[in-house]
């Protein structure tokens, strides 16, 4: 006997057949004769174009910006046969999508002849916020969200995806006067910067200036290992390093798991 | 000829912040977000519109969590808000692995239909101002719906006592793509539930090969069928130009409005 499922389940396929192109050509999906598979199709590149439309004007806001300088605004990639290439493959919300539709900006921008100093740097800088957004995300919660119980034997974990940029130029000290009125692209400090991009599991991305000890904490934090094991490898104090856990907890970029 | 007290608005776009913090002839703004840290212009639109609530809260397929319905009853206090707008939508999978991120309408189903009626009177419940819902257009049927939309919507507002949002546009398109007068179709939904009216403009667009809602001005048989909608909706407050993009110009939003005035 096959179980009959449920409307909500029903609606699950249907998102999923408009989210995920692969799924959406296969024979489980096409089986099914739900809808039209040709308005199917047609709303779902549709609606590709909308999501990442939405992403990049967000995402790569200071690049939109520059376009009166750099001749390129971001989202006319949405446009080209390159995009278009993209959308037999293409899942909404996946990080291996978001990574693939965001090449695209950076490879379109970079190709100005605008001199542009930090154009690199912020780039990569936009490229990550778009590719740590990605992702799976909790819409709802079915229990309070709260901190780690620190008395409870708990092990750091860096949260999958998050990222350490190691920049050339100081670009949180440019970025918010590029949204402001200008003549002269303002210029970034050149000074090494090092910034932390992470996620909320609810999806909100947090961007921070990270140091040597943060990094290292970032790095070594793998689940496995304890408190004392994490200072002695990042070199920090127990309560600075506690300190420091606390602030990449509230940013999304780790997360405690209970050690065995 | 229109009610006195019928406002005419439009939706606030924060990059025409300037422009409409010191518009003339727009009674309201819906806010679509809630106010970013640096507007310069958010006090000055604050103080002087009504403003009303419509941003994502949540899709009531499922309950709404606390962290959701604080903050909805946060926004509508922020903004004063004389009622709360949601959307009869369900736009991601309960696992939230797959996300459409844009308005897609439920299975028109009776399962669906108790989800909606229980958790929007949950959150009606919850708020300190009326709850208005709006219909969403699909551009396909699903073969699993067991009604037809305006059938489920009657039976909606008929069990939640809820406020009801007609978006034009998505009946007009919803009568388009089934082949059917938009006059003829909007008579089949609950008109006399209506709070709040949204007229837009619809452009073709290439991956539909067909018509869908565009940042541009109303036609003139859209404002038509806005003015014959608005003739049969007795409990009507507000009437808005729905759109809110980056790609908006201030020009087409004030030509709208003012077109909308002239045409109610």
């Amino acid at each position: 006997m096959t179980a009959v499922p449920g409307d909500r389940a029903l609606q699950d396929d249907v998102i999923r057949a408009l989210a995920d192109a692969p799924y959406r050509a296969s024979p489980e999906w096409r089986s099914r004769a739900l809808a039209d598979p040709d308005r199917v199709e047609r709303y779902a590149r549709f609606l590709a174009r909308h999501f990442y439309f939405e992403r990049i004007v967000h995402f790569f806001k200071y690049s939109r910006a520059l376009a009166r300088v750099t001749g390129r605004r971001p989202e006319a990639v949405l446009t080209t046969s390159a995009f278009d290439a993209l959308l037999p493959a293409l899942v909404l919300g996946s990080r291996e999508t978001a990574v693939a539709v965001a090449d695209l900006v950076v490879r379109h921008v970079a190709a100005t002849g605008a001199a542009i100093p930090f154009l690199s740097d912020l780039l990569r800088y936009e490229e990550a916020m778009m590719v740590v957004e990605a992702g799976p995300r909790v819409w709802r919660d079915a229990t309070p969200v709260g901190v780690a119980d620190s008395r409870a034997p708990s092990r750091p974990e860096t949260v999958a995806g998050t990222v350490l940029l190691e920049l050339a130029f100081d670009l949180p000290a440019v970025l918010p006067r590029l949204l402001e009125p200008w003549t002269d692209v303002p210029p970034a400090p050149k000074r090494p910067t090092r910034l932390l991009v992470a996620r909320s599991p609810h999806g909100r991305v947090a961007v921070a200036t990270s140091d040597a000890g943060v990094a290292a904490v970032v790095q070594l934090a793998d689940g496995k290992r304890t408190l004392e094991e994490l200072a002695q490898g990042a070199r920090l104090e127990v309560g600075t390093l506690q300190q420091t856990l606390q602030s990449l907890v509230n940013l999304g970029a780790v997360r405690f798991s209970t050690g065995s | 000829m229109r009610r006195a007290d019928l406002m005419i608005g439009a939706f606030y776009n924060p990059h025409l912040g300037a422009e409409l913090a010191r518009a003339e002839g727009i009674d309201h703004l819906a806010m679509a977000d809630p106010p970013a840290a640096a507007d310069p212009y958010w006090p000055a639109i604050r103080g002087r519109y009504t403003l009303l609530l419509h941003d994502y809260l949540g899709q009531l397929s499922e309950p709404l969590d606390e962290r959701s319905i604080e903050r909805a009853r946060a926004l509508a206090e922020l903004y004063r808000s004389p009622w709360v707008a949601e959307h009869f939508q369900c736009l991601h999978t309960e696992d939230g692995r797959y996300n459409l991120n844009y308005v897609f309408p439920p299975l028109y189903t009776e399962e669906f239909l108790e989800r909606f009626v229980r958790n929007a009177s949950i959150l009606k419940a919850r708020l300190d101002q009326p709850l208005v819902m709006e219909n969403i257009p699909g551009f396909f049927d699903v073969k699993a719906s067991q009604m037809a939309e305006p059938v489920w919507l009657r039976r909606f507002f008929e069990a939640t006592g809820v406020g009801f949002l007609l978006d034009l546009p998505h009946v007009w398109l919803q009568a388009h793509y089934h082949g059917v007068e938009p006059e003829q179709w909007l008579a089949e939904f609950p008109l006399e539930h209506v709070v709040e009216l949204h007229v837009a403009g619809v452009a073709d667009d290439p991956d539909l090969r067909g018509p869908w809602i565009a940042p541009a001005e109303p036609s003139d048989d859209m404002l038509e069928f806005a003015a014959h909608a608005v003739s049969r909706c007795p409990r009507i407050k507000a009437v808005t130009f729905d759109a809110f993009s980056p790609s908006l110009t201030a020009d087409v939003l004030f030509r709208s409005v003012e077109r909308m005035r002239g045409a109610l």
